[in-house]
């Protein structure tokens, strides 16, 4: 019986890649471009939604149920969504401290980490800013991390996987001297988002956040943050409103119809607008979008 | 002596409470790190119900269950369905307390404070490390026989519980001690299949205890309704899901076998047991669709049917013990609709109905009413995750009163005002 078994199983074996879930799609490109025809990304939250608010829907139980290893954002991302992904699917590859799970925010400096962590702040993220994806230099960061982390799950392909790694990297950093000279006129420039989810992005280009639409972070818009938001533009004169792509654009449409300020969506990962197919395609789009 | 023990205690504390408190991570035996995830949930209403309370209490549905509105007190115990009285109501506080055990476990409590005393709501283990699929659960905790009955009181679009689940079920649905094995199968789509062995105490349906018939009429014969073994209740369930498109499909089967033994010799007047062997059937189907990240449209529906088959033992009008043979087929469902306008609104429509409600004595139809239905609406407004504040209105039209022996409907309006709050660690929550 036990042979008929192994008989039966060893096809399966053999043509087996590893089946990686990912939380989010830049996670599964940047996954897919080191561990190439040797996995299979499963990405679990759309990218054109928000991160924060993604539903934990049955056939995402079969997507971790089926795969070999986990990795996620971190930061307390996924907190509303992932646990009872994890808790129900019955997969022991992908629990937290598990040698297949992958938590990327443990290998990146955050910012914004709060000094005081309260609910009546609203929706705070007590170790930082968990948006870190939006730096090009931590996508680096990120891909050495997933490089080390399939080496260690799939040590037969080390070879592989430090070369593709090194390939992407030497693209990676090409793209980001030019992104930098596309950008390098914008520093120091005043800017207003919804939700601060652009805070590593802005960073990295020298951009001022001056202030959200949210009045704090997970809380809609009151009038009154609307009044001080209209006046606050009034006085610093940022030149835009960088808005996410999942919140609806009307309360900002209203401050645009009261202020003039522009409005510039900003895509914050892979599919968020149908344009951004991959990750320098997110970026291009990010460093063009700021005329 | 003992005056220098207090001084030089009290010195010394001094002392102490003087030098600067050593931070949580230089202090090193301290365990402040492993506290498991808390939180707290209280729910309160207020309640204005065209009945009088002490009315409301002795209603019923024939046939199918009494006390559905109101507080009862058994023994000397007290217990009160939620939104119990006109007025204000204190429903509840909840604890609930979870973290991983080991690299194998983890472990949850749910402990549910009401003006009557403490329960342990649910408190159980669960498996992380089995593989294949697999995940068993052991402990106290609700079942996950159909679609709500997994779900707390929080979590529910309604303040009450459809009406099928609180008529077969009790308030509490299938919340009992016992085992859960669930399997999810290797495939694309979704398919879960799942097992329970239950101890089977369900105050309005199932139980296993031997009932003493000689509190009904000291003469009674046979003196006693013998106890089942328990375990004595078992359910099996199939669930399966698929996506077409941003609209998610959950459907599911579900099927629970016991015994029955319900005690009611300790009841003021018509006091009365019975014994029988009881199945519920169980299907559910959940659409849910999504316009984008935080406004969504839900429709939930489950069906049940039970089938019970035993004897009832009271007097008869001339005071004499008598034993019937009973058996009970009812049927009911719940459909509602769900509109999420955004993080904040929610609007939602419920109907309620027990369609069949065939209960014959030694083979004789009892003429059971079976129009019974109930028409519930919702406004809640959320000003965060943490908080919710809920209008409900009830049309209620399953509620019988006995009059001068026959069962008479009633027409119940209800309007509960709740407010839900939550603070600590707040879990997920699963489809």
């Amino acid at each position: 019986m036990n042979k008929f078994l192994i008989l039966l199983l060893l096809p399966l074996t053999l043509l087996a890649h590893l089946n990686i879930a990912v939380s989010y799609p830049y996670i599964g490109a940047i996954t897919k471009s080191i561990g190439a025809e040797h996995i299979n990304t499963v990405v679990l939250a759309k990218g054109n939604w928000d991160p924060h608010f993604v539903v934990p829907r049955p056939s995402l139980i079969s997507k971790m149920r089926n795969a070999d290893a986990l990795i996620m954002n971190g930061g307390q991302l996924e907190i509303g969504w992932l646990p009872p992904l994890i808790n129900r699917a019955g997969n022991p590859r992908t629990v937290v401290g598990a040698s297949t799970f992958l938590n990327l925010s443990h290998h990146i400096e955050m910012i914004h980490k709060p000094s005081q962590v309260d609910r009546s702040g609203g929706d705070v993220h007590p170790d930082g800013n968990p948006h870190f994806h939006l730096d090009p230099k931590n996508i680096i960061v990120l891909a050495q991390s997933i490089r080390d982390f399939l080496i260690s799950i799939d040590i037969e392909h080390r070879d592989i996987y430090e070369k593709n790694y090194d390939k992407f990297e030497s693209d990676w950093k090409e793209k980001m001297s030019i992104w930098q000279k596309k950008m390098a006129d914008k520093k120091g420039m005043k800017v207003i988002q919804f939700h601060n989810n652009l805070a590593y992005f802005n960073k990295a280009y020298g951009l001022v956040n001056v202030g959200t639409i949210e009045p704090l972070p997970g809380i809609p818009p009151s009038s009154r943050h609307i009044i001080k938001t209209i006046k606050l533009i009034n006085e610093q004169k940022p030149c835009c409103i960088l808005h996410d792509v999942y919140h609806s654009t009307k309360t900002a449409e209203y401050i645009k119809d009261k202020t003039g300020i522009k409005i510039i969506l900003m895509p914050h990962d892979i599919g968020a607008l149908e344009s951004i197919e991959d990750l320098s395609s997110l970026f291009e789009y990010l460093t063009s979008a700021i005329k | 002596m003992k005056k220098i023990l207090l001084t030089s205690t009290l010195c010394a504390s001094i002392l102490f409470a003087g030098t600067d408190v050593l931070p949580v991570e230089k202090r090193t035996f301290a365990q402040s790190k492993f506290i498991p995830d808390i939180s707290l949930i209280m729910d309160m209403s207020y309640v204005n119900r065209s009945v009088k309370d002490h009315e409301a209490e002795s209603l019923e549905v024939p046939g199918v269950a009494h006390g559905l509105l109101g507080s009862h007190t058994h023994g000397s115990n007290t217990h009160a369905t939620y939104n119990a009285n006109n007025g204000f109501n204190l429903n509840y506080a909840e604890l609930v307390l979870s973290s991983s055990v080991d690299p194998f476990f983890t472990m949850d409590g749910v402990f549910h404070f009401s003006e009557n005393g403490v329960e342990i709501e649910e408190l159980f283990f669960t498996t992380t490390a089995l593989g294949y699929g697999l995940r068993v659960k052991g402990g106290k905790f609700n079942s996950n026989f159909g679609y709500l009955n997994e779900q707390h009181h929080h979590y529910w679009d309604f303040n009450d519980m459809p009406l099928v689940y609180e008529s077969f079920l009790g308030m509490h649905g299938i919340n009992e001690k016992g085992v859960q094995a669930q399997w999810t199968a290797p495939t694309d789509t979704y398919l879960m299949l799942g097992v329970e062995a239950l101890q089977g105490e369900n105050e309005q349906m199932f139980g296993n205890g031997e009932i003493d018939l000689t509190k009904i009429n000291a003469a009674a014969s046979p003196a006693e309704a013998e106890a089942a073994d328990a375990p004595s209740l078992f359910i099996a369930y199939a669930k399966s899901s698929v996506d077409v498109g941003d609209t998610t499909i959950l459907g599911g089967l579900s099927y629970a076998q016991g015994k029955s033994r319900i005690d009611h010799t300790d009841d003021a007047t018509n006091k009365h047991a019975f014994s029988a062997d009881s199945k519920i059937y169980g299907a559910d189907l959940v659409i849910k669709h999504y316009f984008d990240s935080y406004s969504s449209l839900k429709w939930q529906s489950e069906w049940m049917m039970r089938d019970m088959d035993g004897t009832q033992y009271a007097n008869n009008a001339g005071g004499a013990f008598v034993s019937v043979s009973l058996t009970k087929k009812q049927a009911g469902l719940y459909s509602q609709l769900v509109y999420a306008y955004d993080k904040n609104w929610k609007v939602g429509a419920r109907y309620d109905s027990i369609y069949q409600n065939d209960v014959k004595a030694n083979g004789v139809d009892k003429n059971m009413p079976t129009d019974m239905d109930k028409y519930s609406a919702m406004l809640e407004y959320s000003t965060s995750e943490f908080a919710r504040f809920r209008l409900q209105y009830n049309r209620n039209n399953a509620l019988y009163k006995e009059v001068a022996g026959k069962d008479v409907q009633q027409n119940i309006d209800t309007i509960i005002f709740q407010v839900n709050i939550s603070i600590g660690a707040h879990g997920a929550h699963s489809f």
